[in-house]
């Protein structure tokens, strides 16, 4: 067994605290992520569940056991670093079986599991080589070549992709994913970016200023944000927030334009309206619309054009295929009323009434 | 118009040619002005009838050498200046790597006060730390010749004891104070080449399951070995050019070390045999020459590739 329960873990760093107790449990053989803007503690809290950094508060167990005391080669766990931290001075062969040479495993062992991790990630003719002698995305495999062979029950890793190209990336992502599934280890995945957690993930945990802002799977977060920061922060472009007043189903903006968000909510003040770009419709109106065109993003498959009001609120929209819209243009916007969010002013999200309720009211 | 910008573009490329070979001609008599007095050295050392004169030797002879090591103690003199020099150096270095790597690594208010401190010892004139560490020195060989009287009542036994381990002409002292001196440049360096190596490497040895001998061994040292070369370097070549500590604190001939045997042969005052003095300046070149060519190979080996796409 190799779940793993962070128990209110906290940690200090001389008195300010940047990991603000989180109480999370990753199941045997999930893929985990957790994602959030950078500095919000996420490698601080992988750090400390490889053993990197001590924890100030909370209880870490690996498979059950308590690990707040362990040292880190004895959690069974491996971590690929950021900077993948190959040893220069050692072949790519010897880097991968360090761990393995420290345990004084038989010679022909190590090379026989080395052999076979190589293997798995396209290395074998790259073994003799040393790591200046590779590319970005061969250190990459490296590296979690390391990680691997000491057939871990945890696998950690912190940002490992940030510093490969837009293209290897994509590739790497895949390759992970595969090797996840072969290998079967309980992954814990660090990122700050929002589409590797949403790709790869099992499980997401987005962190935010130390504490989760939300956990769960990957369209349940893009499906039912608790808040408008997990909101914001799953989905490209990011939802579209307005602030506004709701009386029944109309929602006023500030600018006094109106919008049917639909039933189900209770009036109030101060409310945020959201709404993703995917689920706004743009009619091109050659009367007033309200909506004036700043800039259109045109990537051939789909088109972001950037809208303002009268009083200067921003909105993206996403057009399917291309769109030639020039700067300037005044727009009708259709809001699918089905596809609504409604935050109140500290960002919580407010739920719709059933329809049961919604009629007995 | 083409051919008017061509002409003019080229008289430029040549006038800036006449002027780089002017340029280089001054240079070249300069530098072979400077470099005169050591061709003299070289030549004189195995010329037959050297003189204080630059002269073409008529003949190649190796019997100043022969007479360095044959009739005076010029084997004692190498000997002495190696141990006592080799082994400052291998203290400095195992000293500096140590301090060098904890005041890289540690976050404690008085890591820059310690750290200009060391560099102070840097900065006071050698001179004038004479008189202070010749106190602390005697005091300290009272005590240790308190102690190998009582460790044997042979007297032989305690002449030899004494010479080996005396802070005051022997070889314990003579090593230590070049040590002492050596150290702070060469904790600088080495605290500097420590600051260049990631905390990652450490953290990553210690998930492979490395005890901290190990992540020294396997891990440190080889990705600090440039860092060891250039402080080894420089503590090597000072101490060995040292003239000052060996006067100091060695009296008797057999602790005479090459920059002590040279200069009291160059100071007898009957005849100055040019061709003894240049050989001695020759193998007093040599080390330091071998020490660089050596160290060399290491300074130039740097390690890319370990960290970052
Ligand atoms: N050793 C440390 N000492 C003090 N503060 C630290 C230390 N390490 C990280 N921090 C702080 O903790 C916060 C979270 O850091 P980190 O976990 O690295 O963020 P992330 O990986 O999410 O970008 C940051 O504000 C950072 O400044
Ligand atoms: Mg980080």
């Amino acid at each position: 067994m190799s779940h793993i329960e962070l128990i209110d873990i906290k940690k200090n760093y001389l008195g300010t605290e940047v990991v603000k107790g989180i109480s999370v449990t990753i199941d045997q053989g999930e893929f985990a992520v957790i994602v959030g803007p950078s500095g919000c503690g996420k490698s601080t809290l992988l750090r400390m569940i490889a053993g990197l950094e001590d924890i100030s508060s909370g209880e870490l167990r690996i498979g059950g056991k308590v690990m707040n005391h362990v040292s880190p080669d004895q959690r069974e766990i491996a971590m690929v670093f950021q900077s993948y931290a190959l040893y220069p001075h050692m072949t790519v062969g010897e880097n991968i079986g360090f761990a393995l040479a420290l345990k004084k495993v038989d010679k022909a062992e190590i090379k026989r599991r080395v052999m076979e991790a190589a293997q798995m990630l396209e290395l074998e003719h790259l073994l003799e080589r040393k790591p200046a002698a590779l590319s970005g995305g061969q250190r990459q495999r490296v590296a979690i070549g390391r990680a691997i062979v000491k057939r871990p029950k945890v696998i950690l890793f912190d940002e490992p992709l940030s510093n490969l190209d837009a293209k290897l990336r994509v590739q790497m992502r895949t390759e992970l994913m595969r090797l996840h599934r072969e290998f079967g280890s309980t992954v814990v995945y660090v990122t700050h970016d929002q589409v590797e957690a949403m790709t790869m993930a099992q499980k997401i945990i987005v962190l935010h200023n130390g504490y989760v802002s939300q956990l769960g799977k990957p369209m349940q977060l893009y499906r039912e944000p608790e808040n408008t920061f997990v909101a914001q922060f799953i989905g490209v472009p990011k939802m579209n927030l307005l602030r506004g007043k709701l009386q029944g189903s109309s929602f006023y903006l500030q600018s006094g334009q109106v919008i049917d968000i639909g039933n189900g909510f209770t009036s109030g003040n101060d409310l945020q309206l959201g709404i993703r770009p995917e689920h706004l419709k743009l009619h091109a109106t050659s009367a007033q619309g309200g909506w004036t065109v700043d800039v259109v993003e045109r990537l051939g498959v789909e088109s972001f054009v950037h809208l303002h009001n009268a009083t200067m609120e921003q909105l993206v929209v996403r057009v399917e295929g291309d769109c030639e819209l020039a700067a300037d243009t005044q727009v009708n916007l259709q809001f699918d009323a089905a596809s609504c969010y409604l935050f109140n002013d500290k960002g919580q999200r407010l739920l719709r009434k059933p329809a049961i309720e919604q009629a007995a009211g | 118009m083409v051919a008017v910008v061509r002409s003019s573009s080229e008289d430029v490329t040549v006038t800036h040619h006449a002027s780089q070979r002017r340029a280089y001609l001054t240079l070249v008599l300069i530098s072979l002005f400077c470099m005169m007095p050591f061709f003299w050295v070289v030549l004189a050392a195995f010329d037959p009838k050297a003189s204080q004169f630059l002269q073409i030797p008529q003949g190649v002879t190796l019997d100043h050498f022969k007479n360095i090591f044959a009739n005076e103690s010029g084997m004692r003199w190498v000997l002495n200046s190696v141990v006592i020099v080799g082994s400052a150096t291998i203290l400095t270095l195992i000293f500096a790597g140590f301090g060098g790597y904890a005041l890289s690594r540690t976050q404690a208010w008085w890591k820059r006060p310690l750290l200009y401190g060391i560099i102070l010892v840097r900065i006071v004139p050698p001179p004038a730390l004479i008189v202070p560490v010749y106190k602390v020195m005697l005091f300290l060989n009272d005590w240790i010749n308190g102690l190998i009287n009582q460790f044997t009542a042979d007297v032989e036994q305690q002449q030899m004891l004494s010479r080996m381990f005396s802070f005051i002409d022997g070889y314990l002292g003579l090593i230590l104070i070049h040590c002492a001196m050596q150290l702070p440049l060469a904790i600088w360096i080495m605290k500097t080449f420590f600051d260049a190596i990631p905390k990652d490497y450490e953290e990553a040895a210690a998930l492979d399951g490395a005890s901290q001998w190990q992540t020294v061994r396997h891990v440190l040292i080889p990705l600090a070995l440039p860092g060891f070369a250039a402080a080894g370097l420089f503590a090597f070549i000072n101490a060995w050019g040292d003239f000052l500590m060996p006067l100091m604190f060695t009296s008797s001939p057999e602790l005479q070390t090459l920059p002590l045997g040279m200069f009291r042969a160059f100071l007898r005052v009957d005849a100055i045999d040019y061709g003894f003095l240049t050989a001695l300046a020759v193998i007093y070149t040599l080390p330091a020459v071998i020490a660089f060519a050596f160290a060399r190979k290491f300074l130039t080996q740097t390690f890319s590739g370990g960290v970052k796409g």
